[in-house]
């Protein structure tokens, strides 16, 4: 099974016009501002699926969907949002029965607006099920989706924002697999610029591997035991490539790393995370809680070894050399960061590839951010010279798959 | 696109228009009517462009990501400084501005993570390339806050042509 990058680019437009659409809907209806601040898709194990909602209150309104395409999708509010919409929709309050009917109404006609743009697209119908409200935390907000066998699922996820209000909502369409498969075949126009989906698959893999050897350099240098946590591939547009990071400020390193394929790593942290390693790898304690020049060449030393382990990672795999620039030192605004590098990747394309990887650990305050930005046809000749042995094996090995 | 002409603000009492912000996301424009504020953030080499005429209190400001369009078929106007400052020029004069009275700021461009072995970095060609097509349109550059090795984000004040830019490291300037 293969996927072009056309379609994959034509796909992500549609989640982001539904997206769009939903969100008229419930400005028309609340008189509230809200805008799509980014659609992506994203290739990513089941089990992490809705990982960044991580330790919050949600309200959601979930469908089902059925036809050419099938599966589930949600509208997810964080909780003051749901008490806004409530309040825009039936000043000075209702009682809770009301409040959720308010909700689920408006979840209603957002995501049949939704829906209908994809049945339109696909030029077909799609049924969905009446809404289900329901209040969750974290992912468990999200549907658990039908279990279909594959461990690594695409994701379409929209995060929209409400404007002055540092509030936010998500729309998640979690396709059952096989009936997205086979949609993307049908609707693939060209073979040329085709990605096997099982060579992607490993490609996350080989991420995953490339971050535990980073997190093992991070174990070592500083005695925090660390782990990697969630490896993912995205797809969006190269404007949307810097709204990855959050709008918060960032120390870590960035290097150009050059082979089959070429690109950007950066390794950043927040800067309470950078302190906070940065100190257990400082030989004395510091006065004071302010991030330092010595704070921030700790920093320089970590990202360094961490990029090192990361890109010997791949190049192991992918049995040949990787090299990579000096790492630069950033301390800055995690969006400024990304968009030079964006911007020189978007030179060639209109769309890019973001691999996501974190690690953490629950000894002190900590969490490292990895995005690697490769050049979109190196990363395809890279995956055309993975040989996959198999094409019915259903667990990857890396050792296998991989020619020599 | 959107134009905001002041439909949210049918009293039209100035208290009221100084409180409205936009947002203006990477490789869009937003123009404005009733003399809102315009924000856009996260500006490395990237380029705030804020075009404005005072006295038709008509301005927008666009966030620019590459220098231009051509041999490129990417069909968002906004994403290139060429194709992006015509269009918002051309959304200035059908709200009202005359371009004889058009002035221009920009803030961004940095240089920072410039890993090009040769050649100029692509924030200084955002900026050449500003220059260049507002020259042809004949519209002043009367402030800049360009170059160097940080990220910025900017808050243009319609109103009164203010145009306020802030960073990681540095205080707040006001250009």
């Amino acid at each position: 099974m293969k996927v072009d990058i056309q379609s994959l680019g034509t796909f992500n437009s549609l989640a982001h016009e539904g997206a769009e659409q939903a969100t008229a809907a419930l400005c028309q209806m609340t008189g509230i501002d809200a805008s799509v601040e980014v659609t992506k898709i994203t290739l990513m194990d089941r089990a992490d699926v809705g990982e960044s909602l991580r330790g919050r209150e949600f309200v959601g309104v979930q469908f089902g969907f059925e036809g050419e395409l099938a599966g589930d999708t949600v509208l997810v509010f964080e909780d003051g949002c749901a008490d806004s919409i409530v309040e825009a929709l039936v000043p000075g309050g209702a009682g809770d029965e009301m409040a959720q009917s308010s909700v689920k109404e408006i979840g209603n006609i957002m995501m049949s607006g939704f829906i209908d743009g994809w049945a339109d697209y696909l030029k077909t119908t799609i049924d969905h099920t009446p809404p289900t409200y329901i209040e969750r935390r974290g992912h468990e907000v999200l549907p658990t989706g039908s279990e279909d066998g594959a461990d690594q699922v695409f994701v379409f996820k929209s995060e929209i924002e409400w404007v002055g209000e540092e509030l936010s909502f998500y729309i998640y369409m979690l396709p059952a697999q096989d009936s997205l498969v086979d949609v993307m075949t049908a609707h693939a126009n060209t073979e040329d610029d085709a990605i096997p989906i099982d060579k992607l698959t490993v490609f996350n893999e080989m991420t995953t591997e490339g971050t535990r050897a980073a997190a093992e350099h991070v174990s070592m240098m500083t005695g925090v035991e660390t782990e990697a946590e969630v490896s993912r591939i995205s797809f969006a547009p190269i404007e949307d490539v810097s709204k990855q990071i959050d709008s918060r400020t960032y120390v870590g390193t960035v290097v150009e790393f050059d082979g089959t394929p070429s690109g950007y790593l950066m390794i950043l942290f927040d800067e309470q995370s950078a302190y906070n390693i940065a100190e257990e790898l400082m030989p004395t304690e510091t006065d004071g809680e302010e991030f330092t020049a010595m704070h921030e060449s700790a920093i320089e030393e970590l990202g360094n070894v961490m990029t090192s382990g990361f890109i010997d990672g791949w190049a192991n795999v992918l049995q040949t050399a990787v090299d990579h620039s000096p790492p630069e030192v950033v301390h800055d605004m995690g969006r400024a960061i990304m968009d030079p590098l964006a911007a020189r990747v978007g030179m060639n394309q209109d769309h890019a590839f973001i691999i996501e990887s974190t690690m953490r650990t629950d000894e002190i305050e900590f969490e490292s951010e990895i995005h690697a930005l490769p050049d979109e046809e190196e990363l395809r000749a890279a995956l055309d010279d993975l040989l996959v042995e198999r094409a019915d094996e259903t667990e990857a090995d890396i050792e296998q798959i991989f020619q020599t | 696109m959107k134009v905001y002409d002041g439909d949210t603000n049918p009293a039209g009492d100035p208290d009221v228009k100084s409180d409205t912000q936009i947002k203006v996301g990477i490789a869009e424009y937003e123009v404005t009517a009733n003399g809102a504020t315009l924000t856009t953030s996260g500006l490395g080499s990237c380029l705030g462009v804020a075009v404005y005429d005072e006295a038709a209190c008509v301005g927008g400001l666009i966030h620019v990501m590459l220098p231009s369009a051509e041999e490129m078929t990417d069909a968002n106007r906004a994403k290139f400084a060429d194709t992006g400052l015509a269009a918002l020029i051309e959304t200035l004069e059908r709200e009202g501005a005359s371009r004889e009275r058009m002035v221009a700021k920009m803030a961004g461009g940095s240089d920072m993570l410039d890993f090009s072995r040769n050649g100029t970095s692509i924030g200084s060609r955002n900026v050449e390339q500003v220059e260049e097509t507002l020259a042809e349109f004949d519209i002043p550059i009367v402030g800049r806050d360009i170059g160097g090795e940080h990220g910025r984000s900017v808050r243009f004040r319609a109103g009164s042509g203010d145009m306020e830019i802030k960073s990681a490291s540095e205080d707040a300037t006001t250009i």
